[in-house]
């Protein structure tokens, strides 16, 4: 057999294979040149899911006659100035888009720059490169793909159906949006009209972005985060435990301004939500990281998804702490809950006959009968009751409460707003919160074995949990080395009484490679805290008295997350003066 | 199959039966109870796959025969019919459906073929023994519960029976969940001698004993490998057995314990369940504090209070702190017959031995807590 050199057509397809996987990885590596050069509008028009028409014009710097029949060339680029991988201050650098793209479609490549007099063409098809030729165009530089993959039959069949390489183009753009607030985007993708992202500068100009991908549902009302550790910088806005997704679609990570997938930032993100958030929600946001170049490592994967970083533990502790202050921050003290929803829910009735019949008399037993009563009796004035005792205090965020409906609900009045708590889920999380306090105070009680458990795992993974011995006994477990390989148990939380051992110390071996706590096991305690909270609650259905409502608010108030409850259901929602006059027409 | 017979004979024994059905199966005759007609009986026989129940009692029988019934079903019909009523089941000659009447209430119930109903009494018993209703009610009820119900240690979840010699050949029981464990034994029965160590699951161990509750004086068991069956009355319970090796539990009786407490067992009893009270959690600790001539218990919750109570004991070794699970302790108390609880100790880190004074049968085995 021969050795030999492939082609290079040849040589293109295969880099394809990589760089171009689907109508999305072209829209990304050409909207990533166009802000490489520099460009303030991107115009993408996309045309039978990207396999007929792909076409992205911008306003960037332009090419030169010369650097355009240079950038269809393989590895040839305008970027990584100073030759120094270890240095990539663009979002390209490998020079290989272009002719990859040329490789397996039919390219047109149009730009100006301003040295030239005119514009210049040229066209790949299938990997051959035409010659530059004088072509119209005002500025910047116009790239069309048309019968994209039509040199690659194979690819082309495996293409994933028109409406999901529609959605995973509108996907990509909305990362690249997110980097760069500034640029006006402009996506056309035919059947589904045009969307507009606006460019804008100044304070307010990411979150209104973000607002714009996100939509109006989990949009409006974001927290900030800034944290700064070891040169390493985090700017976030992540959505409310009560704006969360069933899915990781709405998590944004932008690292130096480069849109990137990391399954373990991400997972920091959903770490610091911890219980505030049920089991299979998940937080929605964008978290920014400013880092030094030579801190991370982008040139990992061909499509520049994934980074490494040179410190990921400094990376997930900063987002860890960031995001957990932020929330902590935020506490009660704003307003919670998205009102959007909850003015959906009172649109008022149009319908003719619908809504109230009068011919049903309804009971009303309002937790303030004897308050009712009590006006009744003003007659006598001595009998008279004091009204509740913090009935028109203005300081709490939670205000004071009104009345109590269907004994389920309590609704309390601030200046501002009207708040509606979920009395269950509200003083499940009080309780839930104490018994985490008492339990981390006093310590977790262990009941030594009388026939230790002896647990076989991978031989790093035994050396790693050992490791952690000390902060494992703190939460109730003693484990020793039990020769290469295993380990065994010696004392476990009491709490957990007689439980599954072995499948607790593997699941504690599995996450102590990801993480750099031993959730685990605080989680199973905390959940069997979680189980005694519930029982220890009020109960929805409990008719509360004026003062015991005022002393639910009161406590909410000064309770970690209190805005959700322990399965991370919200506990109040709260509708603003200005909406409810809205809802009215006075607005 | 044509019979009539007495209610209260029949649900009696349906009672028995009917329990050993689970309600959900995936197997739908698993549902059903298995009724054959014959010589002037009625056989019923009821399974889970685990265990089978089978009882005759006496019927008039037109006609021989057997078919399968829904046992739920057919349990809450016959005990809802009135006392003294006659029932009788006739299978039509179509085998489509089985009537039911009694007095002016009729019922049609949906039959499966008798052919397919499971059979767990096949192969051979080559252990058989007999024992006092009393002995084996006794030497399942002191150590059933420290049976572990945690699944994946599956050999925990049952009483091992096994025979030793201690203090002449004994029929020993012994059941722990990993924190405590209960040992009670009795002299051998004859012909016993031989037997496999079997571990015995908790579900047939629950149903043997309702069933001991209106056993006739002795018990027939009969061994295998594999199944262990007991026949008592009209009543076979015949069981599977965990296929598994029970762990070396002698090596965790202590042996060497020096320091000893001697105190009524029913004032310590009441004293832990007074001072537990307190505590409101699942495994919280009561401490026990032992000096010369008493015992003082101690139970503190942060979040109510602390309990104190001072118990008279005789105790005579340097004075120690050691804590329990104050359900554990309970429940060993209440396991105990004897008027004083006999407690070997060695440190606050180590197994504790419990005794009954006075009566060496019974054994418990508790690891103390550390708080």
């Amino acid at each position: 057999m021969v050795v030999r050199l492939l082609p290079e057509i040849l040589q293109n397809q295969i880099a394809a294979g990589e760089v171009v996987e689907r109508p999305a990885s072209v829209v990304k590596e050409l909207t990533e040149n166009a802000l490489d050069a520099g460009a303030s509008t991107v115009e993408i028009v996309i045309g039978g899911a990207g396999l007929d028409l792909i076409r992205i014009a911008d306003d960037g710097s332009g090419m030169t006659r010369e650097d355009l029949a240079l950038a269809v060339l393989r590895h040839a680029t305008s970027k990584l100035p100073g030759n120094d991988l270890m240095d990539v201050r663009t979002l390209g650098f490998r020079g290989e888009a272009l002719p990859s793209i040329g490789a397996v479609a039919r390219l047109t490549l149009t730009s100006r720059h301003a040295s030239e007099p005119h514009a210049w063409a040229i066209t790949v098809e299938g990997g051959r490169v035409g010659e530059p030729r004088p072509a119209a165009l005002t500025r910047g530089t116009r790239v069309e793909v048309r019968d994209l993959f039509y040199a690659t039959p194979a690819r082309l069949k495996f293409q994933k159906s028109a409406r999901s390489e529609v959605a995973a183009i509108g996907e990509i753009v909305e990362r690249l949006a997110l980097a760069r607030p500034d640029v006006r985007f402009t996506l056309q993708t035919g059947d589904k009209g045009e969307r507009v992202f606006a460019g804008r500068t100044g304070d307010g100009a990411g979150a209104a972005r973000l607002a714009e991908v996100l939509g109006a549902n989990a949009g409006t009302d974001l927290l900030p985060v800034n944290a700064e550790k070891d040169g390493v910088r985090l700017e976030a806005l992540i959505g409310r435990p009560q704006a969360s997704s069933g899915t990781v679609r709405d998590q944004h990570l932008l690292v130096n301004g480069r849109a990137v997938k990391d399954r373990q930032l991400m997972g920091a993100l959903r770490a610091a939500f911890g219980d505030t958030l049920a089991r299979d929600r998940h937080p929605v946001g964008l978290l920014s990281l400013t880092l030094p170049p030579q801190e991370l490592d982008v040139n990992v994967h061909p499509a520049k998804t994934e980074v490494r970083f040179r410190d990921p533990g400094l990376i997930r502790s900063l987002i860890v702490g960031g995001v957990r202050q932020a929330l902590a921050d935020a506490g009660v003290s704003a307003v919670s809950g998205s009102s959007a929803a909850v003015l959906d829910a009172l649109r008022p009735h149009t319908g003719g006959s619908t809504g109230f019949s009068t011919a049903t008399p309804v009971s009303f037993n309002s937790g303030f009968a004897e308050a009712r009563q009590a006006a009744f009796e003003a007659f006598a004035p001595a009998a008279r009751p004091a009204p509740a005792p913090v009935a028109d205090d203005d300081d709490h965020p939670l205000g004071a409460a009104r009345a109590q409906i269907h004994a389920t609900y309590i609704i309390a009045e601030t200046p501002d707003a009207l708040v509606v708590v979920d009395q269950h889920a509200a003083h499940e999380r009080i309780v839930y919160e104490r018994l985490k306090r008492g339990l981390e105070a006093r310590g977790i009680a262990r009941q030594i074995l009388l026939i230790p458990e002896v647990v076989h795992l991978k031989p790093s993974d035994a050396e790693a949990l050992c490791a952690r011995s000390a902060e494992l006994e703190s939460f109730g477990l003693v484990i020793e080395p039990f020769g290469p390989g295993a380990i065994v148990v010696r004392e476990s939380p009491a709490m957990l009484g007689d439980t599954d051992l072995k499948q607790l110390v593997q699941d504690l071996a599995d996450e102590v490679g990801d993480w750099d706590r031993t959730r685990g096991l605080e989680e199973r305690l905390w959940a069997v805290a979680s189980r005694m909270a519930c029982h220890g609650s009020v109960r929805a259905g409990r008719k509360l008295k004026p003062e015991e409502m005022n002393a639910l608010l009161r406590e909410m108030e000064t309770t970690p997350d209190a805005s959700t409850c322990n399965h991370g259901r919200p506990t109040y929602v709260v509708l603003g003066k200005g909406e409810i006059e809205k809802l009215f027409g006075r607005r | 199959m044509r019979l009539t017979l007495e209610r209260s004979a029949l649900l009696k024994s349906l009672s028995h039966v009917h329990r050993v059905v689970e309600r959900r199966n995936t197997i739908p005759i698993l549902s059903n109870v298995l009724l054959r007609a014959s010589n002037g009986r009625l056989e019923l026989k009821g399974t889970d796959l685990e265990i089978e129940m089978v009882e005759s009692i006496p019927a008039e029988v037109a006609t021989p025969g057997a078919t399968t019934v829904p046992a739920h079903l057919f349990y809450d019909i016959v005990r809802k019919l009135p006392d003294g009523a006659q029932i009788s089941l006739d299978l039509g000659p179509d085998q489509a459906a089985m009537r039911l009447t009694a007095g002016r209430s009729r019922f049609q119930l949906q039959v499966l073929p008798q052919e397919d109903y499971p059979d767990l009494s096949a192969g051979d018993f080559p252990t058989r023994f007999m024992i006092g209703t009393l002995e084996l009610k006794k030497l399942i009820d002191k150590t059933q519960f420290a049976i572990s119900t945690e699944e994946t240690r599956y050999y925990l979840n049952g009483i091992y029976l096994h025979a030793v010699d201690s203090t002449g050949p004994m029929l020993r029981a012994v059941a722990t969940d990993g924190h405590r464990l209960a040992q009670s034994q009795l002299k051998l029965p004859e012909g016993a001698a031989g037997m496999p160590g079997v571990i015995v699951p908790r579900k047939t161990v629950g149903e043997i004993l309702r069933l001991l509750d209106d056993a006739s004086e002795e018990v027939e068991v009969e061994l295998s490998n594999a199944k262990i069956r007991f026949r008592t009355g009209g009543v076979v319970l015949t069981s599977k057995l965990i296929d598994g090796t029970f762990p070396d539990y002698g090596r965790v009786i202590p042996t060497g314990n020096d320091k000893t407490l001697e105190i009524d067992r029913a004032s310590f009893a009441a004293a832990v369940d007074r001072v537990s009270t307190i505590s409101s959690e699942r495994g919280r600790a009561v401490k026990l504090s032992l000096s010369d001539g008493k015992l003082v218990l101690t139970v503190t919750n942060p979040d109510s209070g602390t309990a104190t109570e001072e118990v008279e004991a005789d105790y005579s070794a340097e004075p120690m702190d050691i804590g329990f699970n104050s359900r554990y302790l309970l429940e060993i108390a209440s396991q105990l017959s004897s008027g004083t609880a006999l407690f070997r100790l060695a440190d606050p880190g180590a197994p504790t031995l419990i005794l009954d004074k006075g009566d060496e049968a019974a054994l418990y085995v508790l690891m103390p807590m550390r708080v």
